[in-house]
């Protein structure tokens, strides 16, 4: 087997594991019964694995994976598209905190190993980094509210 | 990949999915405001619980079942379970398109905003005695571009690079539990839901997802989903624009002020 289509292998191993824990996620949650959210399910992991080849065919355009991924749910779901009205029927079935939660768990377990790093960076570098989170988030809250005041949005 | 490791991972990964979702939302009202903890907030603190560094090294079977292979490989993982949420941001800007685009100019213009890290960062890390390393941790949220930016500007064993890779990995680390709460708390400060809601996009999609998760369940319902929309397109923008951004406007910025304050803040020897 050749390393591309291995490699596509594990991606769809992985998207499909990926779905069946939001399949479950979701119905614990937020009370989504399995079987008719299925259908949804497809259409989301379908565009990933899309969004995925994508990314590996056209190296060209840097984009990662899940900004081609919004970009072609976004498309399909614009309202004057003839595949709005389907997509988003089915779509909807998924739902968006669900999705979260499973990303989440591996990310968790993903930094188990940086812990180390983190002890010998000492609490400075942590107080720094909690007022560039900040100045970042509210730097840009403060243009934005001061615009859409301007702009009367609102 | 190993058959072992895939499966002790996903195993792993599904048992604290379900706790996550059985433990559900929680909202905890704090005088100032509400805090929403959401299921995903709950699911990276027992991920980061199970690893071999902590609960790993005293629970042998544990330590067993999840060690460094698992651990790496829970990487590749995140890329790739981060699709479906990136296929939901999209259905939830496509039928939004017209308030998206009227919103444009405050979408464009709050990229801007972005450098209120330096403004707001580099005077606090003068004043704890950091010298060359502050321009690298705080000329932008460091995410992975940053660590590009520095790494061919200075070489990522630099002091700058010491900086960057420092915000980097506290972001990696404590990144969306920090937003996950500043999300919902943020309401208190006055500010309107959709600027805040802009704001959630930095660059990173998984602390865009936290903090415009908790945002969306904090807000009156009728703003969710144009909450959620503005949060996906802004991310989308800074990721579009972030670079350029962080190497023409942060990083000389900040280089600039650090040549002003730095005699004022920095700490003598």
């Amino acid at each position: 087997m050749s390393e591309k289509s291995a490699k596509f292998k594990n991606y769809s191993l992985v998207l499909l594991i990926t779905g069946v824990m939001i399949l479950v996620g979701q119905w614990i949650g937020y009370d989504k019964a399995i079987i008719p959210s299925i259908p949804g399910m497809i259409l989301v992991l379908l565009i990933a694995f899309i969004a995925l080849v994508i990314k590996e065919y056209v190296p060209a355009i840097k984009f990662p994976a899940f900004a081609w991924a919004s970009l072609i749910a976004f498309i399909l779901s614009m309202p004057f598209m003839p595949t709005a009205a389907p997509f988003l029927k089915y779509t909807n079935e998924v739902v968006f905190l669900g999705t979260t939660t499973p990303i989440l768990a591996f990310a968790g377990i993903s930094v188990g190993n940086k812990l180390g790093e983190f002890k010998t960076l000492g609490w400075k570098v942590f107080i720094v980094a909690i007022f560039v989170f900040s100045g970042t988030f509210f730097g840009s809250a403060i243009v934005s509210h001061i615009i859409l005041s301007a702009t009367g949005i609102i | 990949m190993k058959k072992s490791s895939v499966v002790s991972l996903v195993v792993a990964a599904f048992i604290i999915t379900i706790i996550a979702e059985l433990i559900g939302t929680q909202r905890i009202n704090v005088g100032i405001g509400t805090i929403v903890l959401l299921p995903m907030l709950f699911a990276v603190v027992m991920g980061i619980l199970i690893t071999p560094g902590v609960l790993g090294k005293r629970i042998a079977a544990l330590g067993k079942a999840i060690g460094t292979e698992e651990v790496d490989l829970a990487g590749t993982f995140v890329m790739v379970a981060l699709l479906p949420l990136g296929v939901k941001y999209g259905t939830l800007v496509g039928p939004n398109i017209v308030k998206v685009i009227e919103a444009g100019p405050a979408l464009l213009l709050q990229e801007l905003g972005n450098l209120g890290t330096i403004l707001l960062a580099l005077p606090v890390a003068l004043l704890l005695g950091l010298k060359r390393e502050a321009v690298g941790a705080t000329f932008s949220i460091c995410r992975e571009s940053a660590l590009g930016i520095i790494g061919e500007k200075y070489g990522i064993s630099s002091p700058e690079g010491t900086g960057v890779l420092g915000t980097y990995l506290i972001g990696t680390l404590f990144g969306t539990i920090f937003f996950s709460i500043l999300g919902s708390l943020s309401l208190s400060t006055g500010l309107h839901p959709y600027a805040l809601a802009m704001a959630t996009g930095m660059g990173s999609g998984s602390m865009m997802a936290a903090a415009s998760g908790a945002l969306s369940e904090a807000v009156d319902p009728a703003m969710k989903e144009t909450v959620l929309a503005y949060a996906a397109t802004s991310n989308m923008l800074t990721g579009v624009t972030g670079l350029y951004a962080e190497y023409f406007l942060g990083l000389p910025i900040t280089n600039f002020l650090y040549k002003k304050l730095e005699p004022v803040l920095g700490r003598r020897k």
